[in-house]
């Protein structure tokens, strides 16, 4: 599936503008809510939430379907195989064999399906609001160590680069008569083989060479590094995350220590 | 006024290119109309800068890419009804980096990839591969591994896995690109003798030295057109039409241009020629 | 005519600052790289299916890296490179679980897998018990986000996963190490 390389897309909307920092943590409240709420109706709300956040975020409805193609496919999945494998409860609505299908198990399948939606929306939110600059300059600042930052950082810098020549490299190899989508394993095995080798190579060498300008660049010469983009957090920041701690925070003491069931 | 090469009676089209036009996935045009006849036999040129669609028309020519308009007919057949692979038997393509094709323990093994693709027999095989790289010069180093040799030599495995298929066109992009003039002389010996053994010989390249000095026929490209398809007097007659299609003319033609005023003729396109002017020349120099 | 001062009056600097404790550049830089490269074949090298969707060939590269360079690279590279896959296809959600599968992966059959100076025995050993953990946490995984029906139909497709992968990582790490070993001539 060669899908967008980079789901970000460009805009100028408060989420887009949101300290990256608030933005993580917010996706891993969300998930944790989603995760520990099992009410339908609570998830088709929290859905409704999610929705219009997309929205408000003016993603391109183009982006949006293509990334959510894999989890439509999987929910439809979930709501068909869920209640044959839970048989759980009353009123029974069919029965063949083995098989019990009952109402309660159709209605947590759905359940399930609408929280894998939300997992995603809060994930596709975070993707395509924060341009991948901006996420690792949030994880540094959050205490990612500097070089495993820069690791990261020049890994999604090379990723169009490396998927080009993989390209360039199965043509080159078709020209020859290599033809990947056909015969046994072993044959496939060796055609993955013939485009991997020259692709690792030309990746091994851009390695050395990289290696040599981050050494003339003075990397790691002090531990006090200045950046040339600094993460400020403003007001509007630290509201955006109180309502991210808030969101999964009164849910949870609700579920948890108040046993209100959610 | 720019003399066409003289279609032959005997020979017959093996490539047709009528009317294509292609447009990368973004949007970029990169191909605006091209229609041209490759004869068989033919030792062709396409010349062109950067972004002129060269490499655009050759992969076009090979299957790699289908055209958004027109057809691409190769011995009469268009490719719209042939895989890529079935187009390797006809037509073989040497890509401009040969580290982007070289992935085996050794020469030989790496040379046998493509006949072995093709499906031909173990014997068939054998010969083909045998007579390829005894043709490029590598039975020295045929048992070594292809990354532990020089540009050249790489280059010249890439072109003899490429023989080892035995098509009847080749395609050879930017075949002399990083190597010395030794390495150069060396390798277009092999391609020179390629076209002498019948083969149709395609050479994408803006180095206008070697196509000065090797090639028939020469195709101008620019931005996605032809501009001139002319033997290479014809070509280098015409030096504004190469400066515009972003090309450099070889320092031959340039200096003949310059000493036209003393009768030499601007379409010179080697240096012994030149000499020769000079020599019998109107008397200028004496 | 003035004199110039060469004393620059905007950065303090002061003698004695240590360098930064960062891990080598030759470190950074091939990470980086194979990072790169496993997401990039993540995403590229996939063979469509009619049931679940994809068959990616990353498995590979996780193990290449595992041989070739370590539990270390296997673990970073092969984790951080799927899961950065997850991310940009659209199920990041997904990805923390990717990490755990494929960093044990790469993980589990670098240790073995270089143990004999590399014998071929030894990867394949590393391959066996890396996927076993890849294949257990996915279906451990799926099992409570997607539930028991959806954990079961993806298991035959993680182990062939697994099987194509190995074979293909095997073959890459013993044609790399050619690469990697003095070379006679450079160019």
């Amino acid at each position: 599936m060669t899908a967008f390389i980079d789901l970000y897309t460009e805009s100028g909307t408060f989420l887009h503008r949101m300290d990256p920092r608030v933005k993580i943590v917010a996706v891993a409240t969300l998930s944790l809510l989603a995760l520990i709420m099992s009410h339908l109706v609570y998830l088709l709300v929290l859905t409704a939430v999610m929705v219009v956040l997309i929205l408000l975020g003016r993603a391109s409805f183009q982006k949006t379907m293509l990334a959510f193609s894999y989890v439509f496919r999987v929910m439809a999945l979930i709501v068909v195989l869920w209640p044959i494998f839970n048989p759980g409860g009353t009123p029974v609505l069919f029965e063949l064999g083995p098989i019990r299908i009952t109402e309660p198990g159709i209605m947590a399948g759905i359940a399930t399906a609408v929280r894998i939606f939300c997992l995603a929306a809060s994930w596709y939110l975070l993707m395509f609001t924060t341009s991948q600059r901006d996420l690792v300059c949030g994880l540094v600042k959050m205490g990612l160590r500097f070089d495993f930052g820069l690791s990261l950082a020049m890994a999604l810098r090379f990723l169009p680069t490396f998927s080009a020549i993989v390209e360039s490299i199965k043509d080159a190899q078709r020209a020859r008569g290599m033809e990947l989508d056909k015969g046994n394993l072993r044959k496939r095995a060796r055609d993955y083989v013939a485009v991997l080798v020259p692709t690792i190579i030309t990746a091994l060498k851009m390695a050395d060479m990289l290696s040599l300008a981050l050494q003339s660049r003075a990397y790691g010469a002090r531990s006090d590094r200045t950046y040339v983009r600094e993460l400020k957090m403003l007001a509007g920041d630290y509201v955006a995350l109180s309502i991210a701690v808030a969101v999964f925070a009164i849910p949870a003491t609700a579920k948890y220590i108040f046993s209100i069931p959610l | 006024m720019i003399p066409r090469v003289p279609p032959s009676a005997n020979q017959d089209k093996i490539i047709s290119v009528h009317g294509v036009k292609f447009v990368y996935n973004g949007g970029v045009q990169a191909l605006a109309g091209i229609d041209i006849d490759i004869r068989r036999g033919d030792y062709l040129a396409i010349v062109g800068g950067n972004g002129s669609g060269k490499t655009t028309l050759a992969k076009n020519m090979n299957g790699l890419l289908r055209p958004t308009n027109g057809s691409v007919t190769i011995n009469g057949v268009s490719t719209s009804e042939q895989t890529v692979a079935e187009l390797a038997k006809v037509i073989g393509y040497a890509f401009q980096n040969p580290d982007h094709q070289l992935f085996c323990s050794s020469v030989v093994e790496e040379v046998r990839f493509g006949p072995l693709n093709l499906g031909y027999p173990e014997a068939e095989v054998a010969k083909k591969t045998e007579m390829s790289i005894e043709a490029m010069g590598l039975s020295s180093v045929k048992d070594q591994p292809p990354f532990s040799l020089t540009l050249g030599e790489r280059r010249r495995v890439s072109i003899a896995s490429v023989m080892a298929m035995d098509p009847q066109v080749f395609i050879l992009d930017e075949p002399t690109t990083g190597l010395d003039a030794r390495e150069t002389d060396d390798l277009m010996e092999g391609v020179d003798r390629l076209n002498l053994d019948g083969r149709t010989v395609v050479l994408i390249t803006h180095d206008m030295k070697l196509v000065a000095k090797h090639a028939k026929r020469v195709v101008v490209m620019s931005e996605g057109r032809i501009v001139l398809d002319s033997d290479p007097r014809g070509v280098f007659t015409d030096l504004e039409l190469l400066l515009r299609s972003k090309l450099i003319p070889p320092p031959v033609a340039q200096l003949a241009h310059r000493l036209s005023s003393l009768g030499v003729p601007r379409d010179v396109i080697s240096p012994e020629e030149l000499v020769f002017h000079l020599m019998s020349g109107r008397g200028a120099l004496e | 005519m003035a004199s110039v001062s060469m004393e620059s009056k905007t950065t303090q600097t002061t003698v004695g600052v240590p360098p930064a404790k960062f891990v080598p550049p030759r470190t950074v830089a091939l990470y980086a790289v194979l990072t790169a490269l496993t997401t990039a074949v993540t995403m590229i090298l996939v063979i469509p299916l009619p049931t679940r969707g994809y068959f990616n060939v990353g498995d590979a590269m996780v193990f290449f890296s595992a041989f070739t360079f370590g539990w270390r690279a296997g673990m970073i590279c092969g984790g951080i490179g799927s899961a950065l896959a997850d991310l940009l296809l659209g199920f990041g959600f997904f990805a923390p679980i990717t990490l755990v599968a494929k960093g044990s992966e790469g993980l589990v059959a670098g240790v073995l897998g270089r143990a004999y100076g590399g014998a071929t025995w030894a990867k394949v050993l590393g391959i066996w018990a890396g996927g076993s953990c890849m294949v257990t946490t996915y279906f451990v995984g799926e099992w409570i986000l997607f539930g028991f029906g959806n954990a079961a139909l993806e298991l035959p497709l993680n182990v062939g996963q697994v099987l194509l992968g190995g074979l293909i990582g095997l073959a890459l790490s013993q044609a790399i190490s050619r690469y990697r070993n003095p070379r006679p001539k450079a160019t």
